[in-house]
């Protein structure tokens, strides 16, 4: 497949065959080779069929192979005439990060390091079968939690501090939600997971705010040099996963009777339906349901994880004066309003495996962020860094106010654990300085720093692009996973 | 038909970058379908034995192979998630595309401890699904999001 250098960091893949739109990856020069198989940009290429997409079919640079989109993958189609696609959402319906900041010095906190990091995994679950963080909910109850979203979790305690729903992407809440479409198996299956982590390549992390890059927007989010910080990762759990599911396999039979437009789409992965359509709709109303369980996810583990560091470290909460620094989706799809051709236009953004990144002065960036844009959380991996950037306004233009979301994988799950053999990677970490706690030996082998590319290469290209600018890199001190 | 596929079965991991897939072969695409099954629990199980202690029906609306087969996964990862079970042994009972699939699934119970290197499937995909014919026997290939 032939890309044609269009910017520095920025190609294209021309229009063929059923495109709609061409394919734009930023990618440096240098990284062009993790692109050569050809599968993800052949993802690139299909993404480009769907009806009603407008721009172009991007990627950013954590691009790899994922299912019908790739990851790092942004669409936008028209808010009217234009196919949702579950597959551009994906299974873990808003995947997403948040960190929060506190008061206490990183280095201060390193004799209670082990215990911290023991208190957090005893306090959130994670892992197979990671349940019960709180009491189970009854379907009434579950059903306010996708009504409501990160509000629900804040009602009853789980809190950093006093504004977290200033400083969460859409409020912690997407309010065209629908708690009435998702599926009774679907609730069934969230009713124990709120506040679970899950598995995989999902985190809680206590980091060290380790260099300030923009002054003036750290002072503005609240990151101090050597400052400690708590960085989550998770989503929707098994009530996500379900909803994708549940939707994926019913359009997948007959996606295809909505015309020649949707017949053509080359992978059934794809498989989509009319915004407009009743399954769209439906969709439409039970992923934003999923999206609010996500961020009621978050916050309940928020408030477990700041309870737990107090007490572990023996500190108030008026001491730690924790903070919720911001809160971003990374698998969503969300009617927005850029410009296109020139012209204002309603769109619905796919991210899958993509961050918002909107710039100073956007009305939908929290008041105390507008003067230097939206913070944009990128985490790493947990041996090396994670970075915190601000959007940039060619965002806006380029790329639907979007940006990377991580560091990308390098390597399979399979190359992974061949090339850790029978290394101890928790022991390789310790040596390092960073306690790590897990269910199982497997997962930090696959998630281990080799596994994923270097993420300040992916953050480079994204400043590079005029996407994003860095504002400070964290470092891990402790790590939590599944 | 008939016979009894217990765990565990042989799989290979496909190179996937970003999840998790297996491939099994087979004489039949009724033994394809049963090994993918196996396959699922070994994931499941972390390679750990699985002591079989009932059984059940699963059953999967008409489709082609690989999508009933995905069906199939689906409603075995719903009980694993929800009940704590994983095959133990496969009987396929009927494997039609036009009548559906009806499978004999004994079932053991995970164990935190002795099943502690299982890896979390959050779900079957669609993606690269296939049950096809391969060097005069069969080929099955599922991706799982992890």
């Amino acid at each position: 497949m032939q890309l044609e250098r269009i910017g520095d960091f920025v190609w294209e893949l021309p229009r063929s065959g059923g495109m709609k739109v061409p394919g734009r990856v930023y990618l440096a020069p240098s990284q062009l080779e993790q692109v050569a198989d050809g599968k993800a940009l052949e993802q690139v290429r299909n993404v480009a069929y769907l009806p009603g997409i407008v721009g172009a079919s991007l990627a950013m640079p954590d691009i790899h192979w994922g299912y019908g989109f790739p990851i790092g993958g942004v669409a936008a189609v028209d808010a009217t005439d234009g196919a949702i696609s579950p597959g551009g959402v994906g299974y873990d319906i808003n995947c997403g990060c948040r960190l929060i900041a506190t008061s206490l010095a990183a280095e201060d906190i390193r004799p209670r390091l082990r215990g911290a990091v023991e208190r957090l995994y005893e306090t959130v679950p994670t892992g197979v079968g990671a349940s019960r963080a709180i009491e189970p909910l009854a379907p009434k109850e579950l059903r306010r939690v996708l009504s409501e979203g990160a509000a629900w979790a804040i009602r009853r305690g789980f809190c950093a501090g006093d504004d977290d729903l200033l400083h969460c992407e859409e409020g912690g809440r997407l309010a065209g939600a629908e708690p009435e479409a998702v599926t009774p198996r679907a609730v069934e299956r969230g009713s124990d997971q709120l506040g679970t982590l899950g598995s995989g390549n999902h985190f809680l992390e206590l980091q060290r705010v380790d260099e300030i890059y923009d002054a003036a927007a750290a002072a503005a989010f609240g990151l101090e040099a050597g400052a400690l910080a708590v960085m989550i990762h998770s989503g929707s759990r098994g009530l996500g996963h379900e909803t994708c599911d549940a939707t994926l396999r019913s359009l997948a039979r007959d996606y295809v009777r909505y015309g020649a437009d949707y017949a053509a789409l080359p992978d059934r992965q794809l498989a989509c339906a009319p915004i407009s359509s009743e399954v769209g709709r439906r969709y439409l109303g039970a992923m934003q349901a999923a999206a609010n369980y996500a961020w009621a996810n978050r916050q309940v583990m928020t408030g477990l994880a700041v309870s737990a560091l107090s007490t572990a470290l023996g500190v108030g909460r008026s001491e730690l004066r924790a903070r919720l620094v911001y809160d971003v989706c990374h698998n969503i799809a969300k009617f927005e309003e850029h410009v296109v051709d020139g012209a204002p236009r309603r769109v619905l953004v796919h991210r899958k495996g993509a961050t918002r990144a909107f710039a100073a002065g956007d009305p939908r960036v929290p008041a105390a962020y507008r003067g230097v844009g939206q913070p944009v959380l990128i985490p790493g991996d947990m041996g090396r860094y994670s970075f915190v950037l601000a959007g940039n306004a060619l965002a806006m233009q380029a790329t639907f106010g979007s940006s990377c979301h991580g560091a990308g994988r390098l390597l399979s799950r399979k190359a992974a654990l061949e090339r850790a053999g029978k290394r101890r990677i928790d022991r390789e970490l310790r040596e390092r300085g960073i306690e790590v706690m897990s269910r199982g030996l497997r997962t930090l082998a696959e998630e281990m720093s080799e596994a994923y590319k270097d993420v300040r290469d992916v953050v480079d290209v994204i400043e590079g692009a005029g996407l994003s600018r860095k504002v400070a890199r964290l470092v891990p001190l402790g790590v939590i996973k599944g | 038909m008939g016979h009894r596929y217990a765990y565990p079965a042989p799989y290979e991991e496909l190179d996937h970058t970003a999840d998790l897939g297996v491939v099994v072969r087979g004489d039949s695409v009724e033994a394809v379908a049963a090994r993918l099954v196996l396959a699922f629990s070994h994931l499941l199980s972390g390679g750990a034995p699985v002591a079989e202690v009932e059984r059940r029906t699963i059953i999967a609306a008409a489709g082609d192979s690989a999508a009933m087969v995905v069906d199939v996964l689906s409603e075995l990862l719903y009980l694993f998630e929800r009940e704590r079970l994983l095959p133990s042994s496969v009987e396929i009972v009927q494997f039609e595309a036009k009548t559906g699939a009806r499978l004999e699934v004994g079932f053991g119970r995970y164990d935190a401890a002795l099943h502690a290197e299982g890896v979390v499937l959050k779900a079957v995909t669609l993606h690269e699904a296939r049950v096809e014919r391969d060097n005069g026997g069969f080929r099955g290939q599922i991706v799982f999001d992890v």
